[in-house]
């Protein structure tokens, strides 16, 4: 005869068994007193763990109410829902970048110098806005003095580009050290009209315009421009008696539209120039070839090199130009 | 009412206690049960008793993971100034009693974690289906499970009892 096994019995006092499975217990349990036994020992044993857990209760209280986890559950969700969104918010701006990036660097390849820019000596430099701009409603005059000899650096083309002139951009170090070489920038002559400088009651005197190629036949690599800007006018100015090199002046256009003029030449007829155009001198202290500046720091030396940039543009732009000079002068 | 109402109703107290049983904290133990049930309000399980004792029992061993990692002593009896006063008690009442469930505690701890999951998952209501399914034991184990557990935190309090008695007598 087959006694029950503990844990059938277990299972049974559970009520874990199926009914066909109880049927056939209690039949047994019914003529077997060994297995009855055993059964009141097991009900026994599960009362007593049963009272042996109970001591193991925690402080009865009351539940909270199930509505204020019902509140905290939405709004969880609600939280839950905001991130999400953020995410994909974020995701998308991400991608939108990295899109716009991808395309940028695909249709727009980055430029190379093409070596180290020669050293040329600078007599002045400086820019003036355009004409139809005057110089006096809103000018600003900015004076740089570098503490190395008086030389500046002047974008060459490459040897043998037909183009007019080849200008590079002013780029970092890193840059220069890339391998990859592009086809080199290149000035664009546009042929916007602009009224002679001798028009404006500013640049007075007799000037003659010529064309981009015929100034740099005539200056080679010293004619005075931006780089990166369309040429739309380059006007030389009358030599004076004695002197060895002409005044010139290259008009280039603003992607806003506004002309910007550089203008090279004796410091002596450029600071002329300039004072003419205001209508007054730009620099009140300036007398002979210096500028008595308080403690004579801004006092101009030979050899120097003077930018003057007179234009009606914000900080914001001077302080950029500022920037992209300073790192010329860093690459010479 | 939906059914997570008449579950909330029904269980929380024994989701309470079986979670008390793990991290014999009481507050703790009412904070995770909340915890259980907001999230069985985001979730909606379809299986809702056997699936709030599955987040329990996990909440739990988080929590003793954590109060391993803080170094965290808890006792069994706790000053919970909160909790409701105790009746009135006599003093050789109250030692008896606590010497009593620091006696089943101890008892309960000398189990292996599977015994001890499988008797406290009994205890808390669960069918054998149920308890096979959150301790991945075959529905034909848990009463093997269940006898042997019973048994051995039986004999276990007994000699923690009689332990204690002999000392007491000598």
């Amino acid at each position: 005869m087959r006694h029950i096994p503990d844990e059938e019995l277990h299972a049974y006092l559970d009520q874990a068994l199926s009914r066909a499975q109880c049927v056939e217990i209690e039949s047994h349990l019914a003529s077997c007193q060994a297995c009855q036994d055993l059964r009141d020992g097991i009900a026994a044993l599960r009362d007593r763990t049963t009272a042996l857990l109970a001591t193991l209760a925690p402080p009865r209280r009351f539940p909270v109410p199930l509505d204020q986890l019902r509140g905290l559950a939405a709004a969880r969700s609600a939280r839950r829902h905001q991130l999400r969104r953020a995410g994909v918010w974020a995701a998308s701006l991400a991608g939108a970048v990295a899109l716009g990036w991808g395309a940028n660097n695909y249709f727009s390849p980055p430029t190379v110098r093409h070596g180290p820019a020669p050293l040329r000596p600078a007599p002045a430099l400086a820019s003036a806005p355009a004409a139809s701009a005057p110089a006096d409603s809103g000018g600003r005059s900015i004076a740089l003095r570098p503490d190395s000899a008086a030389t500046v650096g002047a974008p060459r083309p490459s040897a043998g580009t037909p183009t007019p002139a080849a200008t590079v951009a002013a780029r970092p170090a890193s840059a220069r050290a890339a391998p990859v070489i592009i086809e080199p920038p290149r000035i664009e002559v546009s042929t916007a009209t602009l009224p002679p400088v001798g028009s404006d009651g500013g640049l007075g005197g007799i000037w003659r315009t010529v064309s981009w190629a015929s100034a740099r036949t005539e200056r080679g690599d010293s004619v005075p421009h931006l780089d990166g800007l369309p040429v739309v006018e380059v006007q030389v100015g009358q030599t004076r008696p004695g002197g060895n090199k002409s005044i010139m002046v290259v008009a280039q256009q603003l992607k806003s539209g506004q002309v910007i003029r550089t203008i090279e030449g004796p410091a002596a007829d450029v600071s002329e120039l300039l004072a003419n155009r205001a209508g007054a001198s730009p620099w009140p202290t300036m007398e002979g070839a210096g500028i008595s500046g308080g403690d004579g720091a801004m006092a101009l030396r030979h050899g120097d090199r003077m930018l003057a940039i007179t234009a009606p543009l914000s900080n914001d732009s001077l302080r950029a130009m500022i920037r992209r000079l300073n790192a010329e002068m860093r690459q010479k | 009412m939906d059914d997570l109402e008449q579950l909330y109703q029904t269980t929380y107290t024994a989701v309470v206690r079986f979670l008390y049983r793990k991290v014999w904290d009481a507050d703790r133990a009412e904070d995770l049960a909340q915890e259980v049930f907001v999230r069985a309000l985001a979730h909606r399980p379809e299986k809702p008793r056997a699936w709030v004792f599955a987040v329990a029992a996990n909440l739990a061993r988080d929590e003793a993971r954590a109060a391993i990692r803080r170094k965290r002593h808890l006792t069994l009896m706790t000053n919970d100034p909160d909790q409701a006063p105790a009746p009135a008690m006599a003093p050789d009442d109250q030692v008896e009693r606590d010497e009593r469930l620091t006696a089943v505690h101890d008892a309960l701890e000398t189990l292996t974690p599977r015994d001890r999951e499988v008797l406290l998952l009994w205890d808390a209501g669960l069918s054998y289906p149920e308890i096979a399914a959150q301790t991945g034991l075959a529905v034909g184990a848990v009463g093997t499970t269940l006898a042997r557990a019973r048994k051995r935190l039986v004999d276990a309090y007994d000699r923690q009892h009689s332990k204690r008695d002999h000392a007491a007598h000598s």
